[in-house]
């Protein structure tokens, strides 16, 4: 009863907040035909997720304003919290003129999109030089039931990898392993050769969090030859990921990882703040995620592992063939939407505004100013367009924030300074060649949306216990059926036709 | 720390009803005008309750609908007990319910009855300064948030490096995961309840025990009693019908077993013994949107507490005492 009272209370407050959003909001235009003026000042709403601790001062923003003539008003969500706001927000229609909608494999997300709540864009997008320039691949992955609602958010396709000690490696006489069995070894050597020599067993090879996503599982999986949630034969039949050979082995190699203490044995219950310290403490040597974290690690260890020497890898495989190299894509490429309601934005001319708006920027002045700041202020610029920060605390402080909200995050001029970033973008771009997609990810399926997260519950619970050992393969089998029987064999069902439906097309 | 001024506002309320219903039977109903400073003394009370419990009940409509936010709670289509036949089918049912009805039968049988003792024995303690400083320092955990407390718990009990582990290993015995098994779920579920809320919770015995008729003592202790009889045979009789009234409130509300410490516990190895209704509403309405489906699940569980509620009131009468209503 209390949870009814405290959704009310929301949707009040929520109420409230939006019908103040809608006045400022109405203030901004006035034309009502199809026609805008692009010069005139627009004023924008913009429901945004925010990635760090705290929202930005106004000092990047007053620069943005100036750049695309126009007011913005911010309202932060806290990326933690983002799944119960975005809904509620959605469910009390206490949206902005933009709304940042990351999640769009979430039911209702994904049902509000559907339902035409916000603003179709796609007839628009050749109006506008860099949106124009969105490839028509990320448009078909971002469109759901072939339509597209928003602006996409461009991210690389693959961004994950290894990174190691290096001087960890060099000391014991180790090469960056090529394979997953040479990844064994070393995990073995690092946890077992004191590769501190510090005398004492305290380190391990690898250190994970509990995310069997972007966490090492799904990375390892890869390499294992897994497919990307769904793999689709040759004459349409839909498996899921856990039920290939790949995950079995996947699961089998974590297995032998956590039995042998390989890894830190809580990793189930570690978050990713924890995961990252331990590995700056020097307590740990292999770290799969992100291959950019690389460059924040080794900031973190500043002071505390001043030795710390890191090489990243995004070749490994588990047969040493180079023709087996592949690696998860996360959402395809896509990082969200960035959507317009039409509640808000109640005419064309509004939203032909706002799509300048946002045109402006994937600008790469926009660019430079949402990733490194200021010239002269947050970073300095070599003749080579390479970026280094001079202020860390404030550029943390003032622009960081917005990173996540850069609708593009590659193939702009000005790049990082930094060895090591450079050296994981390269990567990122080279990961691209070898990106396996989710083939049911512009998918419809009814019962997904409904119970697909319930659903993956049972396999995610199944997945941890059978790396700690609680269960065997037999009791993995029979979650596996719980799944089935429980909706998932609907899912399939769903999934085949609507990919039948859309190879007809 | 929300949840339970809450419960503390209604054992509050609930305890002037109750003199409140006495005076009207003595008057009948005509005292409302000669007693309207009095009645307008409940009127923010009542305010409260319109307000925030009785309006929001309205919206239950949307647990025999589809909601859909859009279309709003006029236009979405009547499901009828579809969501409720979908809840009582699923294999999570039984765990949801068995899970949460053992947590609230520790809650009563092992936590209910420890800030009663421990009153008790601060009531005996004959030095006043050592007793003040005993309830200060008993009372502080109240003030910490579930997130402090199950972090500090985490920090404790890891395998990896925690204290109590290096404490077993060092004395030869296995290091034990705490936090991803299941059977330690429930023990340090109430570890924590009873640490955080065991001193606060002896508020109101202690002041219950404080109007206790001081002659009754003395007259006990010319029949010879000593302290232990005293306190079985003077103390805790009187306290009784507050321990009474305290635990109808307490089944009332022991559903509610604390989503937010609940949350911050649960996790993929423990999720069969830790999943309660609370959190699960949490995963299912709000991080997945089904707001119908949650909200049929948060009434179910609503009843289930009022069917509770009655059989303690039913039971109190039985023995007796006057019960809540």
């Amino acid at each position: 009863m209390k949870k009814e009272r405290q959704i009310a209370m929301k949707r009040l407050a929520a109420v409230m907040v939006s019908s103040a959003i809608a006045l400022t909001a109405c203030g901004g235009q006035g034309a009502s035909s199809g026609e805008y003026d692009a010069n005139s000042k627009a004023t924008i709403t913009w429901l945004n997720i925010l990635h760090t601790a705290s929202p930005p001062t106004d000092t990047i923003l007053n620069k943005l304003e100036e750049k695309t003539n126009s007011d913005i008003t911010f309202s932060w969500i806290p990326d933690a919290s983002k799944e119960e706001r975005i809904n509620t927000a959605l469910a009390s229609d206490s949206l902005a003129d933009i709304v940042t909608l990351t999640m769009l494999d979430n039911s209702s997300v994904r049902n509000s999109l559907k339902s035409g709540l916000f603003w179709e864009v796609e007839p628009y997008l050749k109006d506008y030089p860099n949106l124009a320039k969105i490839s028509p691949d990320t448009i078909k992955s971002a469109s759901i039931g072939g339509k597209l609602y928003g602006i996409p958010f461009q991210k690389d396709l693959a961004r994950n990898g290894v990174t190691l000690r290096k001087d960890w490696l060099d000391k014991l006489g180790l090469e960056v392993p090529k394979t997953t069995d040479e990844l064994m070894e070393v995990a073995r050597a690092f946890t077992e050769d004191d590769p501190d020599g510090n005398g004492q067993d305290d380190t391990t090879g690898f250190v994970d969090r509990n995310d069997l996503v972007y966490g090492a599982f799904k990375t390892l999986g890869s390499y294992f030859g897994t497919p990307n949630n769904w793999q689709v034969s040759a004459d349409g039949k839909m498996t899921p990921e856990f039920m290939t050979d790949g995950y079995l082995k996947t699961m089998n190699y974590m297995k032998q990882l956590y039995d042998k203490g390989y890894m830190n044995k809580d990793f189930a219950v570690t978050a990713k703040t924890d995961q990252q310290q331990k590995f700056a403490q020097g307590k740990a040597g292999i770290y799969v995620g992100a291959l950019f974290d690389s460059k924040n690690l080794l900031n973190m260890s500043k002071g505390v592992q001043d030795n710390m020497q890191l090489v990243m890898a995004n070749d490994i495989t588990s047969t040493g063939k180079e023709s087996d190299r592949a690696i998860w894509a996360a959402n395809n490429g896509i990082g969200g939407l960035l959507a317009f309601p039409r509640t808000e934005v109640k005419d064309e001319a509004q939203l032909k505004r706002i799509l300048q708006f946002v045109n402006d920027l994937l600008d790469e002045d926009s660019y430079a100013l949402m990733t490194y700041g200021i010239e002269g202020t947050h970073y300095k610029l070599d003749d080579k367009d390479a970026a280094t920060i001079i202020n860390t605390d404030l550029w943390q402080q003032e622009v960081q924030p917005f990173a996540a909200s850069r609708p593009k995050e590659s193939g702009f001029k000005i790049h990082d300074a930094d060895p090591l970033k450079q050296q994981a973008d390269k990567m990122i771009a080279d990961n691209a060649n070898y990106a396996v997609l989710n083939p049911a990810y512009s998918l419809d399926s009814e019962t997904y949306n409904t119970q697909g997260s319930e659903l993956q519950k049972i396999i995610t619970d199944a997945t941890y216990k059978y790396i700690l050992g609680e269960i065997d393969e037999a009791g993995f089998k029979e979650a596996l059926e719980t799944w089935k029987s429980s909706g998932g064999n609907s899912i399939i069902a769903e999934y085949e036709a609507a990919y039948k439906q859309a190879q007809g097309q | 720390m929300k949840m339970s001024n809450e419960i503390k506002m209604s054992d509050a309320a609930a305890l002037g009803l109750e003199q409140e219903k006495k005076a009207v039977k003595k008057k009948g109903h005509f005292g409302i005008m000669r007693n309207k400073f009095l009645y307008l003394m409940i009127l923010p009370g009542f305010i409260y309750f319109v307000i925030f419990k009785y309006l929001p009940m309205g919206g239950l409509i949307i647990s025999f609908q589809d909601y859909q936010p859009y279309l709003g709670i006029s236009d979405s289509p009547w499901v009828g007990m579809k969501h409720f036949i979908r809840l009582f089918t699923e294999p999570t049912f039984f765990m949801l319910l068995s899970n949460t009805l053992i947590l609230f039968a520790l809650n009563i049988v092992i936590f209910f009855p420890l800030p009663i003792i421990l009153a008790l024995m601060l009531n005996e303690v004959r030095h006043r300064y050592f007793k003040n400083a005993i309830q200060t320092i008993i009372y502080i955990p109240h003030f910490m948030s579930w997130v402090i407390i199950v972090s500090i718990t985490y920090v404790f009990l890891t395998v990896d490096g925690g204290v109590v582990n290096e404490m077993l290993a060092a004395i030869g015995l296995p290091k034990i995961s705490f936090l991803t098994s299941p059977e330690w779920l429930r023990t340090m579920y109430m570890a924590q309840i009873i640490w955080k809320e065991l001193g606060w919770s002896t508020i109101i015995y202690l002041a219950a025990i404080t109007v206790v008729d001081t002659q009754l003592y003395e007259a006990a202790e010319m029949d010879g009693a000593g302290r232990w009889r005293k306190t079985w045979h003077v103390t805790l009789p009187a306290i009784r019908p507050v321990i009474i009234t305290l635990l109808i409130l307490k089944i009332g509300s022991t559903l509610d077993l604390g989503f937010e410490h609940m949350y911050l516990l649960l996790n993929s190895l423990n999720r069969e013994v830790a999943e309660i209704f609370d959190t699960y509403i949490y995963t299912a309405g709000l991080k997945n949107g089904q707001l119908s489906f949650s909200t049929a699940v948060g009434l179910f569980k609503g009843l289930v507490g009022l069917v509770l509620i009655m059989l303690a009131n039913r039971l109190a009468k039985k023995f007796g005492e006057d019960g809540v209503y």
